[in-house]
């Protein structure tokens, strides 16, 4: 019997919708669900994914990915070379699994109400790829964090993380629950796709596996490939989106994109900024986070926008600044806090590393150097105990990350914002403007030295932090090269 | 006299911090109490500077004023510097 060409029936298999009889159609499809309010209907026959795919071709890609990435695991796991890579490599590794593993799998949630509420049937069904895929994403994660337990037990928070209230945990939750979890379709798939996977996470990825490869860890870049390719297609959900939604609704379009781009931006300080400039050995660093952004993402939104029509945010300078500035700041406070993190910080400034973090950030030294010189004295005087801290970092209440760390430290200044008798501070402006365009989304929500001081944390002390935080001694944060980089500044 | 939690920044440093005070401490006291978690881990200590000044809502405070006397809401920011300094 003759098959049919997929060209042939693609559009008929894809297109399955029929006219509801037995419940209204706002019943089936509720507005806060679809987020499609003030779209009139037939909009959304312009719908098309970029990426065609039948089932059965889908899957045996599919197949043929994980029966790869699979093998090269196994042969890795065998070789013991996880052993020799250099610590701040391992570093990344463990941030990786503990940020991200449990995050893939709230994605599937996002993906599965793309496939039961969007408000086409062609993106119902490729959002069941878009399921499927993080479902393998997550599955993937937990079985390459599984085998590197017997290396530390820090991996046993690719499944421990967000079942906890560490600090950073408890940032990156805040990001998801706004643009995935507690986001309609459209909202979801113009910050989750559009904006966070496709402009941030498909091309990090691909960063991180190249810098992965370079450092030894075939496994790893093998995994993180594997999960980019995925990535790069169903990220594809965002673009037919956001050209309805700009043609119908531009103001929304842009705050929605303007809300996630500031929202991903400040994630990826935390994740990437000091994976890509102090943690990855220098010589295997191709090129800094501020080069990356600038390259990669910065400058691909800028197309995003001018493409549908849109401006830039309002806040484009700020973000100039902050990449010069944010990340850095929030290294040397993931640094000097480590003992509240789950994974070993590399300090990053030995003097050849200070070198070339000069080349990159001419300002370097004048905003971050001399709060290092300060901190490897200590460090070489054997004043360990100063280079640790005796309170919390006050922190923002939108992106929960410490006040001062989205610019430079000599433009650290107040944000308030009262709201219902109850006061709300900010790292920046744009995290400022995100509350006050929806303070019911976030006004409910406490940051850590909120419920601090409310009694929520108890013992008031680092010991009760750490309980409240689940930081146990076995996996609590600690220079990961034993401070043998602050040996170059040693006289003599 | 009663605990009461500021956000203590002192000018330098790269982040403003949770700092238990006490109604009943003079600005002076509260100065120190913000310099500590600061000065000697990431600022510089000066051994020329003669104390601290401290600073709310942009003006300066005498050191001998108390806390409790200010009207400050918990996690107001409270800034302190190097006395004489002025790159803030």
């Amino acid at each position: 019997m003759a098959v049919l060409n997929r060209d042939d029936w693609y559009d008929i298999a894809r297109d399955v919708e029929w006219t509801l009889s037995y419940v209204a159609e706002e019943d089936a499809f509720p507005a806060e669900w679809q987020g499609a309010a003030g779209i009139p209907r037939d909009a959304w026959d312009a719908w098309d994914e970029p990426v065609r795919a039948t089932y059965r071709e889908y899957v045996a890609t599919q197949r043929e990915k994980d029966a790869g990435v699979y093998a090269v695991k196994e042969a890795f796991r065998r070789s013991g070379a996880f052993e020799r890579l250099d610590p701040g490599h391992q570093a990344i590794a463990v941030l990786h699994f503990g940020g991200i593993a449990a995050i893939e799998y709230a994605a599937v949630t996002l993906e599965a109400r793309f496939a039961r509420f969007a408000p086409t049937p062609r993106w119902r069904n490729i959002a069941i790829y878009g399921m499927l895929d993080e479902i393998r994403h997550t599955q993937l994660d937990l079985a390459f964090a599984h085998d590197l337990l017997e290396h530390s037990p820090q991996f046993d928070w690719a499944q421990k993380a967000y079942h906890t209230h560490a600090w950073g945990i408890v940032a990156v939750r805040h990001l998801f629950d706004d643009a995935m979890l507690g986001a309609s379709c459209i909202d979801g798939a113009i910050a989750t796709s559009l904006t966070i996977e496709h402009g941030f996470t498909s091309m990090q990825f691909a960063a991180l596996a190249a810098s992965a490869m370079a450092a030894g860890d075939v496994s790893f870049s093998n995994l993180l490939s594997s999960i980019q390719t995925d990535e790069a297609r169903h990220a594809q959900q965002g673009f037919p989106t956001l050209e309805i939604l700009a043609r119908h609704d531009r103001r929304r379009a842009q705050e929605l994109l303007d809300v996630s781009f500031w929202r991903a931006l400040r994630l990826f300080q935390m994740i990437a900024g000091p994976a890509m400039d102090y943690y990855t050995p220098l010589g295997h660093r191709a090129q800094s986070f501020k080069e990356f952004m600038l390259a990669w993402v910065v400058d691909p939104h800028e197309r995003v926008l001018a493409d549908h029509g849109l401006e830039r945010p309002w806040y484009w300078e700020t973000v100039l600044a902050s990449l010069e500035h944010g990340h850095h700041a929030i290294h040397l406070g993931l640094w000097f806090w480590r003992r509240t993190l789950f994974f070993h910080p590399s300090a990053g400034v030995s003097k050849a590393e200070r070198a070339w973090l000069r080349g990159k950030y001419p300002g370097w030294e004048a905003s971050w150097g001399c709060l290092w010189d300060v901190i490897i004295d200590n460090v070489n005087a054997g004043r360990r105990a100063l280079t640790y801290p005796e309170t919390l970092p006050a922190l923002c209440n939108v992106c929960q990350l410490a006040l001062g760390s989205a610019l430079d430290r000599h433009q650290v200044r107040p944000y308030l914002t009262e709201h219902d008798g109850r006061r709300y501070q900010f790292c920046s402006e744009p995290c400022q403007w995100i509350f006050e365009r929806a303070p019911e989304r976030y006004a409910g929500h406490h940051n850590l030295v909120e419920r601090f001081i409310s009694g929520q944390i108890a013992p008031m002390d680092l010991e009760g932090g750490l309980a409240y935080m689940g930081v146990t001694p076995d996996v609590m944060g600690d220079d990961c090269h034993g401070y043998r980089w602050a040996a170059d500044y040693r006289e003599g | 006299m009663a605990l009461f939690p500021i956000y203590g920044r002192f000018i330098g440093d790269c982040v403003p911090h949770l700092v238990a005070v006490d109604t009943g401490d003079t600005m002076a006291q509260v100065a120190e109490k913000i310099a500590v978690h600061s000065v000697g881990r990431r600022v510089a200590p000066r051994p020329d500077a003669t104390g601290f000044e401290v600073l709310v809502g942009g003006q300066r405070v005498d050191g001998d004023a108390v806390l409790g006397s200010l009207g400050l809401h918990p996690l107001d920011w409270v800034v302190v510097r190097f006395r004489g300094q002025e790159d803030a």
